[in-house]
């Protein structure tokens, strides 16, 4: 084990090269490129042996990977907003070959207006292509998620590929002490890939991702609804062990000071840790905050979240995407339509925030628990998303002569 | 902050002879004034110059003028726009075009 | 937790100042760092600035730098090019200017925290031979114990590999001087 300074990007570079991957196929994007440049580096200088292939597209990256995957050998690739999308196509494929790929995503909000930075609406918009989706809330947990994610993906009962996604700049260029294990306790826990079902072997030939007739369809669908429902019992699993390997310890959610909480916010990704701050904060000036971070958005933990909040009186969800069209964000919907399984009649406010880089400061995500607790105190709780840090001239930004060509 | 909500929900009702566009566009065009960019600026020496026109021919934003058939009406260069590339000083068969460092930046 | 925000234009080694101060911290005295750099669209003479955090345990906090407890300025220029060096800053902010001359007429002069400057430029120009005045900015900054000068050493060596040596040499120099407004 070794302590070294890492950015998000550097972090998800070194455990692919710990998991040993043996084909990658990438193509740069901001803010992922330093991925696609390190793994390079990796394979130049000898220190990773594998096969690096120069690909014209993210469609091209994913369409190599899931040839090489088949082939049995562990690959890698990593990307970011419109490289994401550009992949839709093959992400199904991937997905629905049931191939253990694992892809750290660096979220990056989708056009149009351009932007490089951070919101989730990238890999919001894959929520339902059949992949696994993690969120790391630093670099370390990107490192070790990404780790645990090839053991799960490759588990017979998932077979599922995972993207373990991390915050756009808040995550991959934010560089901070990262524990990076010995490839020998790497191998102990993550043993060489063996393909578990589709391969290509010329001596055995297999037709893949043929025409697939009504009569078939739903079943096969059915079969990844069943890998996703087995994803809930094997990530603890998994998790557990790899605490026993490095010490370290994940969950599918994780709270934080939510024992007696009067309001808790729900969060994803890097705004967990400012989340604690203020909770820290706020709990100093006496009040009964806390916080619920969902690690494992696909699968939802719908359970897990539902016993989190069992007691807790007014919840809050912080969504980095807009939900366009939604009631309320893509996580506030899953939050809702968990809580409401249960018939809890709980107030569940939906907060949007942080689109297009926009920093979710402390005092943000303060703005938001102050308003969760007017609730508490008997405000009415709004229906519709609440979008916390939009400025007053919204609809005023680009003023031009009125008349003019109309 | 629903007050605050509230107020950017409301479409401005106001008389004046204004209306507002929605989305990405730029209706003030200060990023496309390159000549921010410079660390050296072109300066050429008027008399040596012959008024051959390379540097306006390569020059990639052509921002260069210059009378060639008068040597009385000095070359010019549109420094609002200018990047200080130096592809302009690169060209000119006399040399005579200097890359001077900007002040402030050297 | 300490904040800091560093300024500087393009191509002064702003970001990189940032990781190095983050590797001596947290790698080579054992604690805790954090740095956020600001992406925009780069270009050589913009300004650019980088945010720290260092601490005794973890950061969790993952947002930029709004109330700098150190302030490091790279560049006098980043005033003239309108970035306001004392934004957030309070009565205790420290700043630690790259400059010749004692900065007496500056925003951050009086009314805040002491004032520390160092020709970083002089020493980078006469050690390193370019104008990259961060190895000598991040040497000077030892000055005022957030962190020890042979672990910005050591960080550098890290950072820079072949060119270590005059980095540590142009550190050792801006730490030897250092002056108090």
């Amino acid at each position: 084990m070794v302590r070294k300074l890492l950015d998000g990007n550097g972090a998800a570079a070194e455990a692919m090269r710990l998991a040993r991957v043996q084909v990658i196929a990438a193509y740069p994007i901001t803010p992922q490129s330093p991925i696609a440049e390190k793994l390079s580096q990796f394979v130049a200088d000898g220190t990773l042996k594998a096969k690096y292939l120069r690909v014209e597209s993210e469609h091209s990256a994913m369409s190599c990977l899931i040839g090489a995957q088949l082939t049995g050998v562990r690959t890698g690739t990593a990307t970011s907003s419109v490289g994401l999308a550009l992949m839709h196509e093959v992400l199904g494929v991937a997905s629905g070959l049931r191939l253990p790929i694992v892809m750290p995503v660096v979220n990056r909000s989708l056009v149009s207006p351009w932007s490089l930075w951070c919101d989730h609406q990238d890999t919001m918009a894959e929520r339902d292509s059949g992949w696994i989706q993690l969120y790391a809330a630093d670099a370390q947990e990107v490192l070790d998620l990404t780790l645990l994610a090839y053991r799960v993906a490759e588990d017979p009962r998932v077979l599922t590929p995972i993207m373990v996604c991390m915050d756009g700049f808040f995550v991959s260029h934010t560089s901070q002490p990262v524990e990076v294990p010995d490839q020998e306790a790497v191998d102990r826990f993550l043993p060489p890939y063996r393909p578990q079902n589709l391969y290509l072997d010329v001596d055995d030939p297999m037709f893949v991702n043929d025409l697939t007739p009504p009569a078939d369809f739903t079943e096969m669908r059915y079969q990844q609804k069943v890998g996703f429902e087995a994803a809930l019992e094997v990530l603890p699993e998994v998790m557990d062990e790899f605490a026993r390997h490095f010490g370290r310890r994940y969950d599918l959610v994780e709270t934080y000071r939510c024992e007696d909480a009067e309001a808790v916010l729900v969060t994803l990704g890097s705004m967990s840790g400012t989340g604690k701050y203020v909770v820290d904060q706020l709990r100093a000036q006496g009040q009964k905050v806390g916080l619920l971070r969902v690690v494992s958005f696909r699968p939802f933990p719908a359970d897990r979240v539902r016993a989190a909040l069992s007691r807790v009186p007014v919840v809050g969800v912080m969504d980095r995407s807009a939900g366009l069209g939604a009631e309320v964000g893509p996580v506030c919907t899953e939050v809702r339509a968990a809580l409401s399984a249960e018939g809890r009649q709980v107030p569940v406010v939906g907060f949007v925030g942080g689109l297009g880089g926009r920093d979710l400061a402390p005092k943000t995500l303060a703005a938001a628990f102050s308003r969760l607790l007017e609730i508490r105190a008997g405000a009415p709780a709004p229906r519709t998303s609440q979008w916390i840090d939009v400025r007053a001239d919204a609809l005023q930004l680009r003023e031009v002569p009125a008349g003019v060509r109309h | 902050m629903s007050r605050l909500q509230d107020r950017v929900m409301q479409q401005s009702g106001s008389s004046k002879p204004v209306r507002y566009l929605y989305g990405p566009v730029a209706t003030v065009f200060a990023a496309t004034q390159t000549g921010t960019w410079r660390i050296h600026r072109p300066v050429i020496n008027q008399a040596a110059c012959n008024r051959c026109g390379k540097c306006a021919r390569f020059c990639p934003l052509d921002i260069i003028t210059m009378d060639r058939k008068d040597r009385s009406r000095d070359v010019t260069v549109d420094l609002t726009y200018c990047k200080g590339c130096g592809i302009c000083a690169a060209v000119c068969p006399l040399g005579c075009i200097a890359m001077v460092p900007e002040g402030g930046e050297g | 937790m300490l904040q800091l925000k560093l300024y500087g234009l393009g191509g002064q080694g702003v970001v990189t100042a940032a990781k190095v101060l983050a590797e001596a911290v947290a790698v080579h005295e054992g604690r805790y760092a954090q740095s956020v750099p600001a992406y925009g669209h780069e270009r050589r003479g913009a300004p650019v600035y980088s945010d720290l955090f260092v601490d005794d345990q973890p950061i969790l906090v993952k947002s930029f730098v709004y109330e700098p407890d150190y302030v490091l300025i790279f560049d006098l220029a980043v005033l003239d090019k309108g970035v306001d060096v004392t934004q957030g800053c309070r009565s205790h902010t420290v700043f630690l200017v790259n400059s010749a001359q004692p900065p007496v007429d500056y925003p951050f002069s009086r009314g805040y925290g002491p004032v520390y400057y160092v020709d970083a430029t002089g020493i980078s120009l006469a050690t390193i031979g370019r104008n990259i005045p961060n190895s000598a900015m991040v040497g000077a900054f030892a000055a005022t114990g957030v962190v020890g000068i042979e672990s910005v050493a050591r960080a550098l060596g890290d950072i820079f590999g072949k060119a270590g040596e005059i980095n540590v040499e142009a550190a050792r120099q801006g730490h030897a001087a250092v002056r108090k407004l």
